[in-house]
């Protein structure tokens, strides 16, 4: 195209550039943006932590339960952990906005807790995680997975062993 | 010694800032008047360690690492990693993947081949052009960022396929994204024939002649243009290549023009091959869908980056971590023939022969 042409094109069209911070910004659905982490679908299997290459993720054992804490100033928006956990608990928002004040950079974590619960079945003190049952054939129902869900884990493999499988 | 001698010859520094991209590289130039006579080339002021911080990482981890070698080649890293790691642990990757690492290939070549020349019309001062140019790349790090969720960094590798999906959608946006970017580069390649401005400060500068770059083992879009007809993708095909038309681009003159025309006319044949990729990409699974250990064992894997062939050797032990992990890359190889290309250069055409290298330090020093 001869200059002179896009010339008047872009003359046309405007400024090519956005107009942030005064308008919106370009964003796309796939945007691998801000960690956000959902602790009721979470099975603590600790993939994350263990994929994630900047050691962004940590668990800790508390006494009320597992903790969950990113930070997003050290995360470097791989995916790696959203891509490796079976349960999705984790993911990579579109919010690219992370900008904030040097004084709040110790904020800058997204939190969870996996808490602790009873037994229903043998009364010991264990996780209240997401049983793993993506596997499990036929699929739990509704029930029988809040069953599973209230158990410990010795007592939810027993569970799962002993469930009544139509045959 | 007299003090009524004027010496002859002055030593200028060129760099380690501010060279043709905002990259460290330091030379030490000779110069006779306006003419160069002898340059030194000094390289380590960016080391970062990335090999030894391999060994420290998991194989897992170490995809997202290698991808951060060099962002403008940050898929044929990881993908090379991916492929040493394959070939250890005798992983196949599913039809569907492979066509898919084609794909986030030859994206990212068109950006990066887009981005130098842009740099180089900058160089040339023709500034105009190069925002224009930059807005057509915009095209490309907008359909990135749209379907790989980020404009560098995108993230498509991982051991045993991508970690991407297309659909229909997707394969529509992109189809009409490649549509404009060919429109606008056909337009940019009948410009670089045609512009005096272009023509006048690139023809002819900056010669490699064919047996100089035998001699410094050059690779990529720089061997290309000095009839060095070499190309990874076709000699030894990975991923989908042995599918697919590939038109390797070479021409005979060596100077700094070929090198971008080389670098245009690849932008088009990988629009081509990602036309036939999306028309041709088969159903199924992307990636094998398991995180499984990597047995001991070594490998060497090449593949072709947007600015030449990058090599990787890869040993693996019991450890979930990589013994050792080696790269060539192919700016490393090219930074020697710079020698050849300012020997008697004008100093003003300096920046511009070591941009038309496609120069990258943070590969070269990772
Ligand atoms: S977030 Fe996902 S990967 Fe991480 S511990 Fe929970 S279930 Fe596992
Ligand atoms: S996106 Fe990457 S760096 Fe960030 S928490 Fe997940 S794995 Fe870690």
């Amino acid at each position: 195209m001869n200059f002179l042409t896009i010339f008047a094109r872009n003359l046309k069209q405007g400024p090519q550039t956005e107009a942030f911070p005064l308008g919106p910004a370009f964003t796309p659905e796939r945007l691998r943006g801000r960690i956000e982490f959902n602790a009721a679908t979470c099975e603590g299997c600790r993939i994350c932590e263990r994929v994630c290459p900047a050691n962004a993720i940590r668990f800790a054992k508390t006494p009320d339960g597992m903790t969950f804490d990113c930070w997003h100033n050290t995360c470097v928006f791989c995916g790696n952990c959203e891509f490796y956990c079976p349960t999705d608990a984790i993911h990579q928002t579109n919010d690219w906005d992370l900008s904030h004040v040097n004084a709040d950079k110790f904020d800058m974590v997204e939190h969870g807790l996996i808490p602790n619960q009873t037994c229903v079945e043998c009364g010991a003190t264990a996780l209240n995680t997401a049983p793993m049952v993506k596997n499990a054939k036929p699929p739990l129902s509704t029930e029988e997975y809040a069953e599973v869900r209230a158990r410990c884990p010795k007592c939810r493999a027993k569970y799962l062993k002993n469930r009544k499988v139509p045959a | 010694m007299s003090t009524h001698n004027v010496p002859e010859t002055f030593s200028i520094p060129v760099g380690p800032l501010h060279v043709a991209l905002e990259e460290p590289m330091y030379f030490k130039i000779d110069v006779q008047g306006e003419t160069v006579s002898h340059i030194d080339i000094n390289a380590g002021h960016a080391h970062r360690g990335i090999e030894y911080l391999t060994t420290k990482r998991s194989m897992y981890q170490n995809v997202v690492l290698t991808e951060r070698i060099c962002s403008l080649c940050s898929n044929s890293h990881p993908q090379t990693f991916a492929m040493a790691a394959e070939k250890i642990a005798g992983i196949e990757v599913p039809e569907r993947g492979i066509y898919l690492r084609t794909v986030a290939d030859e994206m990212k070549r068109v950006t990066s081949h887009l981005f130098n020349v842009a740099l180089l019309v900058h160089l040339v001062g023709y500034e105009t052009y190069f925002m224009h140019m930059m807005q057509v790349r915009e095209i490309g790090q907008d359909m990135l960022e749209s379907i790989f969720g980020n404009r560098q960094d995108i993230g498509a590798m991982c051991i045993g396929g991508v970690r991407y999906d297309l659909d229909d959608k997707s394969i529509a946006y992109i189809k009409g994204a490649l549509d404009k970017i060919e429109t606008e580069t056909k337009d940019i390649i009948k410009t670089f024939k045609t512009n005096g401005s272009i023509l006048r400060r690139t023809k002819g500068v900056g010669v490699l002649t064919h047996a100089d770059a035998i001699t410094c083992g050059v690779v990529g879009p720089v061997a290309r243009a000095s009839g060095v007809d070499y190309d990874v993708r076709r000699e030894a095909p990975y991923a989908a290549y042995d599918r697919l038309p590939l038109v390797v681009h070479s021409l005979t003159d060596g100077d700094v023009w070929s090198r971008a025309m080389v670098r245009l006319e690849e932008i088009l044949t990988s629009i081509d091959l990602l036309r036939v990729c999306l028309r041709d990409l088969p159903g199924g699974p992307v990636n094998i869908n398991d995180r499984p250990d990597i047995p001991p064992g070594q490998a060497v894997t090449r593949s072709e980056a947007p600015r030449g062939e990058v090599i990787y050797y890869l040993r693996t032990n019991d450890t979930p971590q990589p013994e050792r992990v080696k790269w060539r890359v192919p700016t490393f190889m090219n930074w020697d023939s710079l020698r050849f290309m300012l020997q008697d250069a004008k100093v003003a055409d300096i920046a511009m022969i070591v941009n038309s290298i496609d120069p990258c330090l943070s590969c070269t020093e990772r």
